[in-house]
This record gives structure tokens, sequence and C-alpha cells, in this order.
């Protein structure tokens, strides 16, 4: 017998590492063969225009192009993860640079790519609009002209009354802070293969996040039913959000179903950059109260967020972003107005941290604000206001059960005190030019779907074995986008059945082998995918024990307590049932002159529930400290009109080994969830939420310069020193 | 990438005469290709015929330094065969430490020194697709529009700035290139001049005569006792264009500057020489407040765009960081 103590916690080597490391692993792209046909998009290349004509003769009178398929060939011509907005294939209008206009099918790649440039497509240009406030202008141009507004969502909170609150306060502070687009950027630009099999199946093979909502969504466009599509999944390279979009999932399906053959399609990082979804650039202006016992007496705030040409998930960003401009604090008296806004701008969508980044990096800085202004350490201010068991959210309803933000943030000042000297006078390095500064930051961000999102994940276990449990085979649909969740899920299932982890098979990365487990995002794997296997394996235990033919057997589908969406008026609901907690301390050093910051020092607490295996945990904190710290820093995504100027590595810069801290810190908390399996909750996203504020404090604390625009590149940086310098 | 024919040239000879028959603007020397090839992808550049001139290496591949103290450099000499050279890195050391920030080691591994001097501007509206003036169009998109890595210096119509790392140094250094032409000829040019901002005749940051290929760069002697140093500022700590960069070389007789060079690299369409410092610098002795005053007129003229105004503060920075690190004092 495994014991369960043994087996949760356990750093155990990953079972796709060795082949990941030595190129062994077969990524979708690894998939091609020659024998397939070869696909290419034929991008909009403007951001907002009607397509008067689009001409294919030229292209199909090329060598080597078999088809070009258009809007016409598409069943169905619409999809999205939750509005199905978005044409597969634009039919009269694009409404951004990477929306697609035609797909080129041929014997090469070469072939495909000449015919995609002899695709004529003639054009009138429309106005776009392209800055989300003038979007919601009366007069703006429309980018879906039905809808009649650029308004995707509006969503409210009000709890209280802020007149009040304000009244009562002794600072009220404002703020305004913006944030820009992040690309995932992930190491494996989107790819695939699909073919018809032998029971006339359409098969996809390529990455995502969510086998069975990509199939939900192209069965649906080919006009299908879904037990005709089928999606699996090879080794993932990296997902981050990215890829719960589809990108190329559809194109490739639709492709493989007109022609009845074999096709594929491998992005260049280019295509990658210019159409698949980006992380919302979201502008926040913000006012907020507190009285001299430091207790913040009310918020109030404007939430708006660039959408781009399509729904994607901006309303379920938004609201997270609404519900989170308080950030992780007990307030008495809040108005929150979140805005998601159609533009010409490339759609934005999910990504780490899911709109929790842009709000606490306002937040955040406010509350270090308020601390300032009243005279008090910013921990400290924390602390009187930080949710407790009981404290209700904004939304009206109690934090759920679990609440350690207290405990995380203690733990962090009591780190960041015995480390980097926090609330001690400041050693300053010798070099005159070079300003050193520690800052704190906390951070909050829901594990799983919120408002009400159908939430679920289901299991199938069956047990071998006569008298003794032998071996088990385990089926859900998990995608492990390199998280390690294929290994966590082994481990819980392990730890439940008290075999070794070695005699469990996985079957996780078919959509006609594997059972739904919902996305892997959202931080929500370990916790919604683990407890299904959990649950699973002691009903088929249970059955298998209970049974004098040993057979054992159980599909569960695991359910955790229900979400609620908001209210239209007040934003009263239960948004969430699980959150992770985290906080940071960091240490930086600005240089006075040409405004570069470096991170030497960051600790990073986080409360995961329970680590299921403690080495992939912290492996998370630290590749998502990284996706942090160029977030913070670095990462700049230009656009001009709508059309993106960075799309290479060498101006959208991400850091690299000498960019990241001398040391990082990372510290594991074991706050049992209720729900989770053995009390694990997730850890994927957090550590992205507090890094940017809390490194925009440091840097205060290093120059007395507040940063409000995310990223904090040394023009911004020189920027602000020079206007407090012109000031004086 | 548009079709094109592919033929080997063995030497710079072959490759003139290659060139001519691929017309004046439809053949193109490739060597390492780190830039031309992705230029070609994206369709700036559609050469008809690439005449490939890396067969050539066994007599243009070398690093030699001559009796006289002068170093010369094979055109397709990598930068990383001059970054591992061990006598480049005794004796100009300045010249390794720039061709070490240059790139990734991929990178350095296969771009040669003469192609390191041709590469393209970096400029977002020049590679991207922008019917940009420096591509024949009417407008530079820079000049107003997103400009955080643009020029602070120059009367071009075009705002890009020049990548290269080895420019500004060859510049500091006083180094010729070597140009070999039709029917033999052969002529050498400072490099200094063989940069020259695009002009609406001539859009491009260098200049060649149509069947012209570079096929040396030479590094005279420096004076005894000469020093450089070079100091490049990114946005990360490795493998980025330069925001600013700043090749300064100095020689001094008894604490007194005798000759200083000081090019910047970043600021402008080519490598920003600053003669007027030079003259400042020449006869005196360099302090840390001379090389502030250095930093403040260098950078007298410059006229930031939008969103780069903060090069000028960071440029004078890194002069007299440079200046000082040149005449081996610690800043």
């Amino acid at each position: 017998m495994t014991s369960a103590e043994s087996l949760i916690g356990a750093a155990l080597p990953r079972p796709d590492a060795l082949a990941k490391v030595t190129g062994a692993a077969r990524y979708p792209a690894d998939l091609v063969r020659p024998d397939m046909l070869r696909l290419r998009i034929v991008f909009a290349g403007r951001p907002h225009a009607r397509i008067r004509r689009l001409d294919t003769a030229a292209a199909l009178a090329h060598p080597g192009v078999l088809a070009v398929l258009t809007a016409a060939d598409v069943p169905y011509n619409a999809y999205g993860l939750i509005d199905a907005d978005q044409p597969a294939l634009c039919q009269d209008v694009v409404r951004f640079e990477g929306d697609r206009v035609a797909l080129v099918v041929a014997e090469s790649n070469e072939a495909a790519e000449a015919g995609a440039k002899l695709v004529a497509v003639d054009y009138e240009n429309l106005p776009a609009v392209t800055d989300p406030r003038a979007a919601l202008a009366p007069d703006a141009p429309l980018v879906h002209e039905r809808l009649g507004t650029n308004l995707l969502l509006h969503v409210p909170i009000r709890k209280g009354d802020v007149a009040r609150g304000f009244a009562a306060a002794a600072v009220v502070l404002d703020g305004e802070f913006s944030t820009s687009w992040q690309e995932h950027a992930y190491l494996q630009p989107e790819a695939g293969v699909a073919y018809m099999d032998d029971a006339g199946r359409v098969v996809i093979e390529t990455a995502g996040q969510w086998l069975h909502e990509d199939r939900r969504q192209i069965a649906e466009m080919l006009r299908l039913p879904e037990d005709q599509v089928v999606v699996r999944y090879a080794a993932i390279g990296g997902a981050f959000g990215g890829r719960e979009d589809l990108s190329v999932q559809h194109l490739l399906a639709l492709a493989a179903w007109k022609l009845r053959r074999p096709v594929a399609i491998v992005w260049s990082r280019e295509e990658s950059m210019i159409a698949h979804h980006k992380r919302h650039p979201i502008t926040i202006r913000c006012r907020w109260g507190a009285g001299s016992d430091g207790k913040i007496t009310a918020v109030e705030a404007e939430v708006i967020a660039d959408g781009g040409a399509y729904a994607s998930t901006s309303a379920e960003v938004t609201k997270v972003a609404t519900l989170f401009a308080t950030g992780c604090y007990e307030v008495a008296n809040v108005a929150v107005d979140g805005r998601a806004v159609y533009t010409n701008n490339i759609p934005c969508g999910a990504f780490r941290g899911f709109g929790a980044p842009q709000a606490q990096f306002a937040s955040e800085v406010m509350v270090t604000r308020l601390a300032h202004a009243l005279g008090l350490d910013p921990a400290e201010l924390r602390r009187r206001n930080i949710y407790r068991e009981g404290s209700v959210e904004p939304t009206g309803q109690p934090v759920p059960e679990g609440v350690s933000a207290a405990a995380v943030l203690d733990r962090c000042i009591a780190e960041a005190r015995a480390r980097l000297g926090y609330g001690e006078p400041r050693a300053q390095p010798a070099d005159p030019r070079i300003r050193r500064g520690v800052g704190i930051a906390c951070g909050i961000k829901n594990v799983g779907y919120s408002f009400g999102y159908p939430e679920q994940a289901t299991a199938t276990v069956e047990l071998f074995g006569v008298a003794e449990l032998e071996r088990a085979q385990v089926r859900i649909g998990a995608a492990d986008v390199g998280q390690g969740a294929h290994l966590a899920l082994r481990q819980i299932a392990a730890a439940t059945l008290g075999i070794p982890p070695e005699r469990i098979t996985m079957i996780t990365d078919d959509s006609s082998e594997a059972p739904n487990a919902g996305s892997a995002s959202a931080s929500r794997m370990t916790l919604v995918g683990g407890r299904a296997v959990r649950d699973a394996c002691l009903a088929a235990r249970e059955q298998w024990s209970a049974t004098e033919e040993y057979h054992g057997m159980a599909t569960v589908q695991f359910r955790p307590s229900a979400t609620t969406p908001l209210d239209p008026v007040t934003g009263a609901g239960r948004p969430n049932y699980s959150y992770g907690y985290a906080a940071q301390a960091v240490e930086v050093e600005v240089n006075l002159l040409t405004g570069q910051v470096r991170v030497p020092r960051i600790i990073s607490v986080h409360d995961v529930g329970r680590a299921i295996n403690r080495q992939q945990v912290e492996g998370q904190i630290e590749g998502c400290l990284a996706q942090a710290l160029g977030y913070a820093l670095l990462e700049h995504f230009q656009v001009r009109d709508g059309r993106i100027l960075t799309p290479y590595f060498s101006t959208y810069l991400l850091p690299t080994a000498p960019d990241m801290p001398d040391e990082i810190v990372p510290i594991i908390l074991e706050t049992a969830d209720p729900e989770g399996p053995f009390g694990a909750r997730g850890v994927a996203e957090m550590a992205l939420v507090p890094l940017t504020p809390a490194i925009a404090s440091a840097i205060h604390d290093a120059t007395g310069v507040w940063l409000t625009q995310q990223p904090m590149t040394p023009e911004r940086v020189l920027a602000a020193l020079d206007a407090v310098t012109k000031r004086q | 990438m548009q079709p094109f024919d592919h033929v080997s040239a063995t030497s710079a000879a072959a490759a003139v005469e290659l060139l001519q028959q691929g017309g004046p603007s439809g053949a193109r020397v490739i060597a390492g290709g780190t830039d031309l090839i992705s230029l070609m992808r994206d369709r700036i550049q559609s050469p008809r015929l690439l005449v490939n001139i890396l067969p050539a290496a066994a007599a243009l591949r070398y690093l030699r330094f001559e009796a006289d103290g002068a170093l010369r450099v094979g055109a397709l000499a990598t930068l990383a065969d001059i970054e591992r050279d061990p006598h480049i890195a005794a004796r100009l050391p300045i010249l390794t430490q720039a061709v070490r920030d240059a790139a990734t080691p991929q990178l350095r591994a296969m771009a040669t020194a003469a192609g390191n001097l041709m590469q393209r501007p970096r400029c977002w509206y020049y590679r991207g697709e922008f019917p940009c003036w420096l591509k024949g169009g009417d407008e530079c998109f820079a000049r107003d529009g997103e400009n955080k890595y643009h020029a602070i210096f120059g009367a071009s119509p075009c705002v890009a700035v020049h990548p290269s790392d080895l420019a500004p140094v060859l510049v500091a250094l006083d180094a010729e290139l070597t140009i070999a032409g039709p029917g033999g000829s052969a002529r050498t040019l400072p490099v200094e001049r063989f940069f020259a901002p695009p002009t609406d005749d001539e859009r491009i940051e260098y200049r060649l005569q149509p069947g012209e290929v570079v096929s040396e760069i030479r590094v005279p002697a420096q004076p005894a006792g000469a020093r450089g140093a070079y100091v490049k500022v990114m946005d990360r700590q490795a493998w980025a264009f330069a925001l600013v960069s700043v090749a300064a070389q100095l020689s001094e007789r008894d604490g007194v500057v005798e000759r200083a060079r000081l090019a910047l690299g970043g600021v402008a369409n080519v490598p920003w020489r600053v003669a007027a410092v030079e003259d400042l610098l020449t006869g005196q002795r360099l302090t840390p407040a001379l090389a502030a005053q250095a930093a403040e007129r260098a950078l007298e003229n410059a006229h930031p765009l939008t969103h780069n105004g903060y090069k000028v503060p960071m440029a004078r920075a890194a002069i007299r960081r440079a200046l000082l690190a040149a005449a081996g004092q610690e800043e």
C-alpha cells in the first residue's frame, strides 16, 4: 500500500519531462506528414473594412492550390467561447487586422503561401475605432453594426453608500491606471492536423485547453453531431489562456471535412501574434477613502476594458476586473462600474490572471498610497482591511470559506523583514545613481469558473485486480498545457486508491475517450479535475470492494458549490466558490540615470490549500513570476490604428534568464479548501496578480515617484522622475 | 517569400561578376542571412537572384593582426569568430564587447562582420506592412507615431535608428572597408563614410555602387596606450537592440587626452560620431566633470520625438560611463 501522506506533496518526477527535454515529445507541428495538404490563412491586414468582392480565380489557377475556402463554405459561420460572434471566415466585414478572410488549401506550403497572395480581395476601408473610450461615444463607428453599440457589457457593483463612506474618510485619494496588451508568447505557436477517420468522423489533433469545448464549437460550425468530431491534444507547449479561443482548430476541421483529405497548418510566430487574442488593456479611474483608523471607508472605480473586435471572454474578464477593483479588502461602501468595449483592435480574452492583475495593479497601489497618507505601515493598513473568514465581498455575500489572506500577508511581511529588511531604513548602494527600494502587494484570484457559469469535471475510473487492487485506469479530458496537471491527477488517484502512481493509466487527450473535465484554466484543474478523480476513485473502490467479481468502475461528475450571476443593477450575488491568496515582497534597484529597473529579489507567498506536488507548485510560481516580471517591466505590445507593430520577439521583448531575480523565495502555505481534493485549491495564476503593484511600490520606495502605466519601461520611469524634478 | 535563383560565389570577384548578371536591383549578396532572410520572408526585399558568398569563406573569413598592429577582418568573419579571438580580446577588447552584446549565440555564429554593417533598421513601420518612406512610400509613420526606439539625431526623412553594435565601434576605431568592384577594381572607404542617412534618391543607410562587395574591414593600429569602451543600454539584460549605445576610444599621454573618438548607436540612421565632443576632450585631463560636460555637449543638438525623450538622459549617462571606462576610471 502507498500512503496518501507519502504521495500528496511528493515531488514525483514528471513522466513527460524526459521526452520534452530530449526533443522526443510530439507537439502539434510534429504531427505534420509530407503527404498532408497544407493550409494558409488569408488575413484581413486592416482594422475595419467591407469586403466588396473576393476573387479566388487566380489563387485556384496557381499550381498546387486545390481549394480556396471562404465564408460560403462554412455551414454555420460563427463561433466563440461565450457569444458565437466571430466568423470562421469573414463574409462581408473584417473587424481587425487578424480576421480570417479565406483559407487556401494546397499540396505544399509554398503553393499555399503563393495561393494566399493571389486571393484578390476588394476592400472598402471603414473608419476604425481603436480607443475604447472613443468607441463609447454616441457617434463612434460600430464594430458590430447589428448591435447598435460598441458596449459589450456594463457590470455595476454597488454596496453600501459611497457618498457616506467618503464623508467619513480622513483621506480620499484619486488614481488613474492603465495597462496594455500582453502576448501569451507560448513556446509553441498554433499548429495541428486534421483528417477524416475510418468511421467518418472529423479528427483534429492539435493543442488547446479544453477538448470538449473545442469539439462543441467545431461541431456547431460544421453542423455535425458532437460525436462526429474528435479533438485530440498532442503535447501542448504552453497555453496561459491563449489557447482557450479557437485559433486553427476549426479551420483545420473545415478543410479536412470539405476536402476529405488530411490537412495541416503551422503558424509562424508573426501569425500567432497578430491572430490570437491577448490580455485586455484596461484603464481604471478610482477614488479610495480611509478613516484615520486605517479602515477603508469607500471605493469608487470605473473599469474600461478594450475587448477588441470579438466577444471572446471579455465579459467574464471584465466582471473579474470589476469584482477585484477593491482587491482582497473588505470595504463597506463600493461603487464600481466595469465596461467591456468592442474596438477594431485585436480581440482580448483569457490570459493568466483573467482581469485580476489589471484591477489589482490599481487597488494595491491605492492601498499603499492610503497608508502613506495616513502615516501607517502599508502592511498594517492591509491587515486592518484584508478579507478574513466571514468578510463580505462587494457583491454582498461572504467570501467562500477557507480565507487565508491575512495569514499569507503576515507570512510575507515576516519574510520581508527577515530577508529584505522591510520596515527598516533602507541601506542604499554606494553608487548614488542606483536607488534601492522594497515594496509589498497582496493578490486574490478566483479558482474555477465564476458568476454562475456551469462548473463541473467528470472522471471515469476503472479498477483491475482480484483480491488485491493491482492497477487503475483514469479517464479525464484534462489538458496538460505544461503545468503538470496529468501528474497531479495521477498523484491524487494513487493517493486515493493506495497504489503506486506508475500502476495508473491516464487517458486524458481524446474527446471521444475521456469525459469532459472543463478547461485547464482559472487555476481550476487541480481542484475540480482533481476532485472528480478522487471521487471517482472512491466510488470505484467501494464498488470493487463490494462485489465478488472485483469489478470497479465509476464515472463521477464533481460540481463545486454553486456561484450565481451578478444582479444587473447592484452586482449582488455569489461570484466565486474558491479563492487563491498571494502576497509578495520585492526588492528593486532603479537606475536614476537610465530609468532601468532591476528586481534582485522576490518573495512570493501562496496559499495553495494543499500542494499535490510541491516541486510543480514551486515551478508554477517561478514560471509565473517570469511572465509577471515581463508584464510589469518589459513587455510592451505596441499598436497603431489597429495594426500590431510588435509581431516579433525582437521588438516585443520577453525577459531572459539574466533579467530574472537573483533570488526567488516561493513560500507555500496550506489552508485547506473545503471542496478541493486533500484540500488543494489552485496556484497557476496567483503570482501574476501582485507583482506589478509590488514593483510599483518598490520603485516608489526607491525614488518617491509612482508609476501608473504598465509596463514600467525606462521611458516611463524617467518621465515620472522628470515630472517630479520639474515640479520641484 | 518570392521565389529566387541562388548561385554560389567562391570569391569576392566572382560575387561581383554574378551580381552584375543579376541586374542592378534584382541581385543581392547573401552571407549569414540573419537579416536578409527575414526581410525577404516579410517581402520587404525580394531579390530575384541571391549570390551566396559563404563558399568564399576560405578567402574571406579571417582575422589577422598585421606587423604594424592593424587588424584585418575578412568580410565573412562571423561575430562569433571575433568574440572568440584571444588577440582581439587582448588588443581591442572594445570589439569583443560589441559583438558579445550583439545577439544570441546562434545569431553570432551565423552573422558576418560585413553583413552586420548592412543590416536594415528594426523600425516597426519599416518591418511591418506600412508603405513607409524608407520602402519608397511618402510618409514616415514613426515620426508622429510609436517611436520610443527611434532617432534623436539626424535630418533624414526617416527616423529609424541603425541597429548595429559593431558599426559605432568601427567608427570609433577609424576602421576602413575594402570594397571589391567590377573589373577587379577595389577601393577603400572609412566605415564612417560608408554610412549615410537615407535620402530621397537613396533610401538606404549605406552606400555601395551596383555590383560592389565588401571584402574586408581594416582597423588601423591604435596609438600606444589607446583604450576603448562600448556601453550598450537595453530594455533587458541580453539580446536586445540598443536603446542607446556608446563607443568611446581614447588615447592619453601623461594623463592628457591626445585623441578621442566618440560614436553613438541607436540614436540616428547611422552611427553618430560626435566630433564636437572629441574636440572638447582633446588636450584635457579626463575627469568625471569633463565626462559630464562631454555628455552634455554630445546631446546639445538632440531633438527627440514624442516617445523617445528618455534617450537623451540615457545617452548622457552612457557617454559618461563609456568615457570614464575608456580612461580606466570608475564612474
